[in-house]
């Protein structure tokens, strides 16, 4: 039955996290950038909410909620303020690998660890894109070089996952902990344009032997699990900017409500009003396409593949135009600091380049329906 | 809880709808387009099956059931939408050339009395097909529906209607049209009335049946009032609804009032003209590109984004239609769904063609869905007007009128 209705679960949760968004977010995001870091007490504050283990499996003590009640919570939560929700330090894009493999040893011994909030894990995902690392197998070791594409939390990982292939072609997962002697160097780099507090930095391997024993999966499982790590995190990466497109919609529609010129609200032109009215037609869509995924990838079904490339395709596509009108409808208020629209601008940009090419999403799932026996468009 | 799943009954009304569509309609698409008009004989055949187009799903918010059993959730909307997608997939001009109460339903369904109800909903039998119009557009009167000029002058016994409506769906053929009149112009929207005017009524002629760019197998009249009498008893909700008051609505509120139902109608028709096309090319280019390769790519975008496009409207659609079906007011969603379904489905046709090149000119349907799909983005009000229906919901809890 078509229903557009949360449960009464969900909407306790979203109410909660609209409430965060408002009241804690937002008054943040501004000095979080500055830092470069989001304050301790709030995700400490975070963390005991259960915001931070939405994803976590009930073994671990996690909500393991299902991804139709996390993105509606995401998205609450992302109106705060986009670039403090990418910066809340913790499990991060790994969250996806680890409701998948709740059960490894490797990974169950870190346990206590990785719950305590503040040891952060980053993900290198050399699949992803094209990146100048390589993992050779040596004897009983993995040998690890070369420098990844920035990431997030590189700068404050305790913990850095990377999965790749190796040169037989295989899907490897390493754990590594710098802890346990896996040393790799942070890239500071010069970074201005968004996300600015989600420790954005690449990660340098200098032919780092990786013995076996970190190993958290290889093989066929292993491609498996990471194909269905790749279907949540785009889903719950479209789900943070359809967030963040609310909030870029609702300030401008106020904003644009209250200031004059000409002697009228500008609202009264239909040149601005018909702008809202897009961008509030383009955050619905995304809106819409996220759950359309997130419902598909719930019921564990092979198109959520195909969903999820679409609704990041689309959820990036509309957040860049609904964060460009918002500056642009705020005029010269809405290129400086002293209000959030140029921010929110600068950290969408900064999310759609870290989280896959528009036109290649795009095009791997027009891929997907010139392929065979590709059920499409729900017939 | 949310969910994008048809239920089973869901699911049989789009498999029949889509086998009528395929095995009835589509055959007979291309040939009505080149003869301007769906054969009588057709039409005579999908009346005695009883296949009429729903242009209308309003059941949200009617009379309460006074059962007491458990009340079902109203799924009249839901139904319409999926139902007319599969219609206009396999053809709008021949889908709404269907006999039927067409787009004068909703008014009547909305305001007549019972009495009215029952006279002019239950001539569609199987006997023989008849149709029903809506007609408030003028030559001066298109997206301002505030500025309607036919009028009507009370008399003895009913009311003397002067004027003329220009592009009324079945116009011409149509046993009765509602048309909208105003008593008293310089009353503005507050004048207008809804008429119910019958066939034959001395002074209501059709004067003319428009060519044009597409959906060229149905009719579109414009009609001609000359001191043409029509009774009380057809002035479509007596006298009561119009009286001054502010609970009541006017003829204009009668107007407008059909639209939330409509539009996502509109809509959903448009996403099946959308969805012809991109089915159509997809099939054409599996067999006809290669695999690889500049085409190939270019394929493979252009028919991802006429995919998402067709889906990101049919879910505003259906967001329109479960709203209007739990009576949770729709005004702002109808006119997301058809202003963007409007808009993209000429975008997607127009994607189609460029796929299909040179050859995309010679027979195929895609152009026909070309020609056709335009208008989606005009009537039912325009892409313009949805525009301003959504940003004046957006800009009211501000206390702004735009």
């Amino acid at each position: 039955m078509i229903s557009f209705r949360s449960t009464e679960e969900e909407l306790t949760f979203i109410q909660v996290a609209k409430n965060l968004a408002k009241e804690k977010i937002r008054p943040i995001a501004r000095l979080s950038e500055e830092e470069g870091m989001v304050n301790e007490a709030f995700i400490q504050k975070m963390s005991e909410l259960g915001l931070l283990s939405m994803d976590v499996p009930e073994s671990w003590g996690g909500l393991q909620l299902p991804l139709i009640s996390q993105v509606q919570i995401l998205q609450a939560l992302s109106y705060g303020d986009l670039g403090v929700i990418q910066g809340l330090r913790g499990l991060g894009d790994f969250g996806n690998l680890l409701s998948l493999l709740a059960d490894n040893p490797i990974l169950t011994s870190y346990k206590e660890q990785l719950l305590e909030h503040g040891k952060t894990v980053a993900l290198v995902d050399i699949e992803h894109e094209e990146q100048n690392i390589k993992l050779t197998e040596q004897g009983n070791f993995y040998v690890v070089n070369g420098t990844s594409h920035p990431v997030r939390f590189a700068k404050f990982a305790d913990f850095v996952v990377v999965a790749g292939n190796n040169s037989e072609g295989q899907t490897v997962i390493l754990w590594l902990d710098s802890n346990n002697g896996n040393q790799w160097d942070v890239e500071e780099g010069d970074y201005r344009l968004g996300l600015l507090c989600s420790g954005l930095a690449s990660l340098t391997f200098n032919n780092l032997q990786v013995s076996k024993d970190h190993v958290l999966i290889s093989g066929e499982k292993a491609t498996e699990i990471m194909a269905k790590a790749r279907v949540r995190n785009r889903i719950l990466q479209a789900a943070k900017e359809v967030g963040l497109m609310e909030a870029a919609l609702e300030y401008a529609t106020e904003y644009t409500a209250n200031r004059k010129a000409f002697g009228q609200e500008i609202a009264k032109f239909q040149g601005v009003s018909f702008r809202i009215a897009d961008m509030a037609i383009e955050t619905k869509i995304a809106n819409h396409l996220v759950w359309s995924a997130a419902l598909k990838a719930d019921e564990d079904e092979s198109s959520a593949d195909h969903y999820s490339l679409r609704a990041l395709y689309r959820a990036h596509r509309s957040l860049r135009f609904v964060t460009d009108s918002a500056v642009q409808l705020l005029g010269g208020h809405g290129y400086v600091q002293e209000f959030p629209v140029e921010k929110w601008m600068r950290d969408a940009q900064a999310q759609t380049m870290l989280y896959g090419r528009e036109r290649d999403l795009l095009i791997q799932y027009g891929e997907h329906i010139l392929a065979e026996g590709i059920e499409v468009l729900n017939l | 809880m949310i969910s994008f799943e048809l239920s089973e009954q869901q699911k049989q009304i789009k498999e029949m709808t889509h086998w009528f569509a395929e095995n009835e309609i589509r055959p007979i698409a291309m040939e009505a387009d080149r003869l301007g008009k769906v054969p009588d004989e057709w039409l005579d055949n999908v009346n005695k099956m009883g296949i009429h187009l729903n242009t209308s799903s309003f059941g949200g918010g009617e009379k309460k059931s006074s059962s007491s059993k458990k009340k079902r959730e109203n799924e009249g909307n839901r139904m319409g939408v999926i139902a007319t997608e599969e219609m206009a997939w396999g053809d709008p001009a021949v889908a709404l050339s269907l006999p039927g109460a067409g787009l004068g339903g909703p008014p009547i369904q909305s305001s007549g009395t019972p009495e009215q109800k029952e006279r002019f909903l239950s001539i569609f039998t199987k006997d023989e097909p008849k149709w029903g119009a809506y007609a408030l557009t003028e030559p001066e009167a298109g997206s301002d529906a505030s500025a309607v000029q036919t009028t009507a002058k009370k008399v003895d016994g009913g009311y003397i209607l002067n004027g003329q409506k220009i592009f009324i769906t079945n116009g011409g053929r149509a046993s009765w049209v509602v048309a909208f009149a105003t008593v008293d112009r310089s009353l503005g929207r507050a004048g207008q009335r809804a008429f119910v005017v019958e066939k034959g009524t001395n002074g209501f002629s059709c004067s003319k049946l428009s060519k044009k760019m597409g959906l060229r197998a149905n009719e579109t009249a414009e009609l001609l009032f000359e001191d043409c009498f029509v009774p009380d008893e057809n002035l479509l909700g007596g006298e009561q609804l119009y009286k001054v008051d502010q609970s009541k609505p006017s003829g204009f509120q009668v107007a407008m009032k059909t639209f939330d139902s409509t539009r996502p109608i509109v809509a959903a028709m448009a996403i099946g003209i959308a969805r012809a096309a991109y089915e159509y090319t997809l099939d054409i280019v599996k067999k006809e590109f290669p695999r690889q390769g500049r085409s190939y790519f270019l394929a493979a975008e252009l028919l991802a984004e006429a995919e998402q496009d067709i889906e990101a409207a049919r879910l505003l659609t259906w967001e329109a239609a479960w709203k209007a079906d739990l009576g949770i007011p729709n005004a702002k969603e109808a006119a997301m769904c058809k202003a963007y379904a409007g808009q993209m489905s000429l975008d997607v046709c127009s994607k189609c063609l460029e796929l299909l090149g040179p050859v995309g000119l010679n027979g195929h349907l895609v152009e026909k869905l070309y020609r056709d799909v335009k208008v989606f983005d005009i009537f039912e009000g325009t892409n313009q007007v949805q525009h301003l229906v959504i940003a004046r919901r957006l800009y009211e809890p501000y206390g702004i009128r735009v």
